[in-house]
């Protein structure tokens, strides 16, 4: 009997031709953006390697140990291809050197906002848009649209449990929705393998996910139309409320959330936070220099009444140990403004979290909101992107800055400028040594950060969850609603 | 009474794009205070005879007047002298029975109705004063079938045609529909109506025609008919014995 | 007749329950857009302000002109900006400006808080291209075969109604009451506006009101798209079924395929490349004027304080120099990538015209001043800036060296004068001048005609084909 009505349901899907005609176009599309996610992938990637190879060679070509500095880019990810979440967003590479803080800029959006004024197409969007839309659309007369052709008072004429036909409609429409989505998802799968993007077993393992969570998403739809048909006596009102729930769900909630989050908990710009961090450095650096010109005072104290052989002979013991003393505050300096640096991000984060914590809670009512954070935190593009990233560089930073410290001790040579001011032999300036390539073997690589699966799995599985409680709670409701339905 | 004729169908003929020839040479004429009734099965070619004298279909030859217009050639002229009940018409359901009059009595060119008008005219149908005010989203069949039947009246034109006016109502609503035909008829209108109804064809008709795959091949006045039995008459020309 | 027409059909919009989620929703989100985005220009404007007075604070205490490397300006939120987003939170906010050599925006709102970035905002394109434009295709997917299925068709052509009168009257009609019922939000949002505090100008406001009155006219368009389609089908089901897809793909899918499809035809050199080619020709320059610096003798060896002036006279000769060099070199690598850039913006807006709701989104940012001019507006703004900032500081300390100079400090004696601090508010301040809207208003009116191309075009398309359509 199940077995009857799901056959029936699916053909009457299936073979309809609006909905093949509707729902192809809708698997191409799906297709046709992953074809698109491949390519610019490829061309992220090309480009990546060339200004990787690029960096590289300035490095080389740098005019001394401690005048070198890093560049290190994002490297793109093959799982944007399907969610490019906030990847376009955030910056894509960031300076790593003593002097300056670690800061990701030029963002693609940034850097060509002409792709800014429409983003781009992926598969977590279409899913999220079209495909829930395609499933209300096929589902919101399941029940009332029977009734009024008719065909529900001559279904139940039959020994037919209620039970049976409501679970046989939802299979039904629901297998009929998810082909069309399944095979062009595994088609995609195949393009990959064929077209040779490098991913992982983890990577395949995430995608593998991430498509589980895109049939999970349109359950939840497919469940919420049959649920408004079982509630609305007339297929043109549950029609309406359709679109207007697609319309809450895939675009109102998530926007209306994180923009009332924003509100609620503001969070300072990074353009103010460094105008602090800079005051700080300011500060340090005056305080620095305050230090010095005492230093100095007492370095000098003791050379009244030398002559000027004993001065130079003085001079020239103390050297060495002056100059380590100088060099060592100076460190501590730096030290301190990082140290500065680091608490002023921390807060920021610590206030940045809690407006996400809250813009998320807000989000989920959604279940378009959750698809697409669970499918942004499969495929990394989440907004830990961004200190994930900064933390990595920061680590990176200090690994960079002691190597290059230490190269700079062996070679002798700072590769800064030197003033000489001797009140004998008067102002020598010494701008570094001439052209010459530097020997960057033993340098350390920095490794991109990728979210820890544990990490991943936990945030993904909320929402995942979420949707899977959504869907159970709409079919729940319409199981109910319909055990009692009027059938005439 | 007049003996011009109001309406009248010239050797009508019309040929569907798809070859198949739905009327065929039909020819009759109804005067005015005359009702004509068209008896036929599914696909006898009824309903494509009033859609040529409506102009929403072109006959392929011959002309269907309307108060001597051929309404292919002056549709919109043609038009102002008849008044049309379609089968099963939904009407507007946001509108209110008296609302869905008002429309289209404009669109008939009436513009001096009043309230009272309308509340005659629908009283005069049968419906029942307390479902005036009421929009059509509720209404039964047989309700929206009557306001259909005013919006005709309301026009006042000197022709009417009616596509299965009976189809839907219930035998009373179906009598008192008939009844009031009889006095359209006696106001002088010119009545062309189809219909599946024999029996209640022969209690009004003035004139019964039966078609049968696209031609006319009894017609009668009922003095004509007087002491025979339609309805085998009927069964006979559906089965073609008549050929 | 037409009359009759138009006012039946607007009282059975009225009545209908697609009116009052069009109606309820509709004022809703517009009345919820406008709030938002008074509100994001509040917190905006208190960034903003923030950033400012946080960059002053950082000079606070410092004495020495010499000091003050680089000064940071902002992109200050315009008002408009906030009800039509465009590109004005994926672009720099920031811009440091050291008195020479290349500016770069940074700190994009997007890019400072990815979180909006996820799902955007609710701004008055959005409600247009998206929302509005659904509506549209609600009001207007059944008008003709709805008709026919309701059997009124019949009945209205049973009387002397000329087919183009009905045709204009039922789009009118519809029209109508789609779009008259959402000028009150429109203006209800407005008037909302200066309560909440965002200080909108005399230009401000014709451009809000050009805005809307695009955006009434794309919901027009896709209301007569919706008419013709549903002149050109028997069931209403099937024409829904077609002007969605069409809805989908020109509001969704098209707009986002048109600049990667111009991708294939127009490749702009990465940033990146640009970047190194850059970098490296500056290093270069710099190993040059090194063995140059190390040739420095100074004319008057004694007093210290001299030579260091005079060294930093020598190093502006040779950061002249070099500028003029690297400017030459960049000048052509920035105008060859800025050509290409321009084909492919170009490339792209030409795609997305095919979609109404793209134009819209390209026609309101440009009234708005959230286009990609923005950006071009900003830099040149700020280009022009840095030579009032490099004079200023010339001024100040002699020489304009790009924030890098040497500064020789004598200590003398513990009770000498203690230096007085700079007053940091004589550095000029930066305003920036958003694009004027009678600039914008060319593209817009192109953007926009186009979309009343379009509008016409459907009617054109409605009307010929409700001349031949069946209506038994």
């Amino acid at each position: 009997m199940l077995a009857t009505i799901i056959v029936h349901e699916l053909k009457n899907i299936l073979f309809s031709p609006k909905f093949s005609v509707t729902v192809a176009v809708a698997s191409v599309l799906l297709l046709l953006s992953v074809v698109a996610g491949i390519g610019q992938y490829r061309a992220a990637a090309a480009q990546y390697e060339t200004t990787t190879q690029l960096v590289q060679q300035e490095m080389r070509e740098a005019r001394g140990w401690m005048a070198l500095t890093n560049k290190v880019l994002r490297r793109p990810d093959p799982m944007q291809i399907f969610v490019s979440g906030v990847a376009n967003d955030v910056g894509r590479l960031s300076g790593v050197n003593a002097f300056q803080a670690v800061k990701l800029s030029h963002s693609t959006f940034s850097d060509d906002p002409v792709y800014a004024v429409f983003r781009f197409i992926d598969l977590s969007f279409i899913v999220a848009v079209v495909f829930s839309l395609l499933a209300v659309l096929f589902t919101y007369d399941a029940v009332n649209g029977e009734k009024e052709r008719g065909t529900l008072q001559l279904t139940f004429a039959n020994a037919v449990p209620r039970a049976q036909y409501i679970l046989g409609k939802f299979a039904g429409a629901w297998l009929g929705l998810v082909l069309p989505l399944l095979v062009p998802m595994l088609l995609s799968l195949l393009l990959l393998a064929v077209t040779a993007v490098p991913m992982t077993a983890e990577e395949w393992g995430r995608t593998v996910l991430l498509f589980g969570g895109a049939v999970l998403y349109v359950t939840v739809f497919v469940a919420l139309g049959i649920l408004l048909s079982t509630l609305t006596p007339r297929s043109s009102a549950s029609f309406l409320y359709a679109l207007v729930l697609w319309v809450c769900a895939v675009f109102i909630v998530p926007r209306a959330g994180t923009t009332l989050a924003g509100h609620l908990v503001p969070v300072p710009t990074v353009a103010e936070t460094e105008a602090r961090r800079d005051a700080f450095a300011k500060d340090r650096w005056a305080q620095y220099e305050a230090q010095m010109q005492s230093r100095w005072k007492e370095r000098n104290a003791p050379l009244e009444g030398m002559t000027k052989e004993e001065r130079e002979a003085y001079r020239d013991e103390k050297m060495w140990e002056w100059m380590e003393q100088d060099d060592q505050d100076r460190k501590q300096v730096q030290t301190d403004i990082d140290e500065q640096a680091r608490r002023l991000t921390e807060e920021l984060r610590n206030r940045r979290m809690e407006q996400e914590r809250l813009a998320f809670t807000l989000s989920r009512l959604s279940p378009a909101s959750s698809f697409q954070l669970a499918a942004m935190n499969l495929a990394g593009t989440d907004i830990a992107l961004k200190t994930r990233y900064e933390d990595a560089l920061n680590g990176y930073r200090t690994l960079f800055n002691e190597y290059k410290e230490k190269k700079a001790k062996e070679s002798g040579n700072s590769g800064g400028f030197r003033i000489e001011v001797n009140s004998d032999t008067g102002v020598k300036i010494d701008a570094g040594r001439e052209r010459g390539v530097l020997d960057l073997t033993g340098m350390p690589q920095f490794t991109h950060p990728s979210p820890s699966a544990a990490e991943t799995m936990r945030s993904a599985f909320i929402d995942l969850g979420l949707l899977g409680l959504f869907s159970l709670a709409a079919f729940a409701g319409a199981f109910v609603r319909f055990l009692r339905y009027d059938v005439r | 009474m007049s003996v011009h004729t109001m309406l009248e169908a010239v050797n009508l003929s019309k040929r569907y794009e798809d070859g198949a020839l739905a009327v065929d040479d039909v020819s009759f004429s109804v005067r005015p205070g005359e009702i004509f009734a068209m008896l036929g099965g599914n696909g006898a070619g009824k309903t494509t005879t009033i859609n040529i004298f409506l102009n929403f279909l072109e006959p392929t030859a011959g002309e269907a007047r309307i108060n001597g217009i051929a309404a292919h050639r002056a549709p919109l002229e043609a038009k102002r002298h008849v008044a049309f009940v379609s089968e099963n018409v939904m009407l507007y359901p946001t509108f209110t029975a008296v609302q869905n009059l008002d429309y289209f009595a404009r669109l008939g060119g009436k513009t001096q109705y009043t309230a009272d008008d309308y509340r005659r005219v629908l009283l005069r149908v049968g419906l029942q004063e307390e479902a005036h005010h009421k929009k059509l989203k509720g209404f039964s069949k047989g309700m929206r079938q009557k306001c259909g039947i005013a919006i005709a009246i309301l026009k006042d034109a000197p022709a009417i045609l009616l596509d299965e006016p009976t189809s839907g109502l219930d035998p009373k609503s179906g009598f008192e529909f008939m009844q009031l035909l009889g006095s359209l008829r006696d106001e002088g209108k010119a009545v062309l109506m189809s219909t599946h109804d024999i029996f209640r064809a022969k209690e009004t008709a003035d004139t019964i025609g039966i078609m049968r795959q696209g031609r006319l091949v009894m017609q009668r006045s009922r003095a004509g008919l007087a002491g025979e039995d339609l309805e085998r008459l009927y069964m006979e020309h559906m089965a073609g014995v008549h050929e | 007749m037409l009359v009759h027409i138009i006012e039946k059909e607007l009282r059975d919009i009225v009545g209908s329950a697609k009116f009052a989620v069009n109606f309820s929703i509709g004022t809703a989100l517009i009345l919820l857009s406008f709030y938002t985005g008074a509100q994001n220009h509040r917190i905006a404007q208190e960034q903003h302000e923030a950033a400012l007075a946080a960059n002053v604070r950082q000079y606070e205490g410092v004495t020495d002109w010499m000091r003050v490397q680089s000064f940071r300006i902002f992109l200050p939120p315009q008002p408009v900006a906030a009800l039509v987003n465009g590109v004005s939170n994926d672009i720099g906010r920031t811009v440091e400006v050291r008195g020479r050599g290349e500016l770069r925006s940074q700190d994009s709102r997007y890019g400072d808080d990815p979180i909006f970035a996820m799902f955007r905002f609710l701004d008055l394109d959005f409600i247009v291209t998206v929302i509005l434009t659904l509506f549209a295709v609600l009001f207007g997917y059944d008008a003709v075969n709805g008709e026919k299925e309701r059997g009124t068709l019949r009945l209205t052509f049973a009387n002397a109604v000329p087919r183009t009168v009905f045709i204009t009257g039922k789009c009118a009609g519809t029209f109508l009451g789609l779009a008259v019922p959402l000028i009150i939000p429109f203006l209800l949002g407005a008037l909302l506006l200066p309560v909440f505090g965002v200080p909108m100008s005399g230009p401000d406001w014709t451009a809000l009101a050009l805005v809307t009155g695009a955006g009434l006219l794309t919901m027009g368009a896709y209301l007569l798209l919706s008419v013709w389609v549903s002149a050109r089908t028997e069931r209403s089901s099937t024409s829904f079924l077609v002007l969605l897809s069409v809805w989908i793909m020109t509001v969704i899918v098209l707009p986002r395929l048109s600049a990667a499809g111009a991708d294939l035809f127009v490749s702009v050199p990465s940033m990146d490349e640009v970047n190194s080619q850059k970098s490296r020709f500056m290093s270069q320059l710099w190993n040059e004027d090194r063995t140059k610096m190390n040739g420095f003798t100074p004319a008057n060896k004694g007093d210290v304080q001299e030579v260091m002036k005079e060294f930093n006279r020598y190093m502006q000769t040779l950061a002249d120099d070099r500028e003029k060099r690297f400017n030459e070199f960049a000048g052509r690598l920035n105008e060859e990538r800025a050509n290409r850039q321009m084909e492919h913006r170009r490339l792209t807006q030409y795609l997305s015209c095919l979609s109404p709701a793209a134009l819209f989104t390209l026609a309101a940012s440009e009234l708005a001043g959230t286009s990609l001019r923005l950006e071009e507006e900003y830099l040149a703004q700020a280009r022009e800036y840095q030579k009032e900032y490099a004079r200023f500081m010339k001024e100040k300390t002699g020489t304009n060296t790009g924030g890098f100079a040497m500064v020789f400090r004598m200590v003398t004696d513990d009770n000498a004068e203690k230096p007085k601090p700079i007053n940091i508010a004589e550095v000029p301040a930066f305003r920036f001048v958003p694009p004027a809207a009678e600039a914008g208003l060319p593209p817009f009116t192109i953007f926009s005609g186009t979309i009343a191309l379009y509008a016409l075009l459907s009617f054109a398309g409605a009307y010929r084909a409700f001349r031949t359509y069946d209506v038994r």
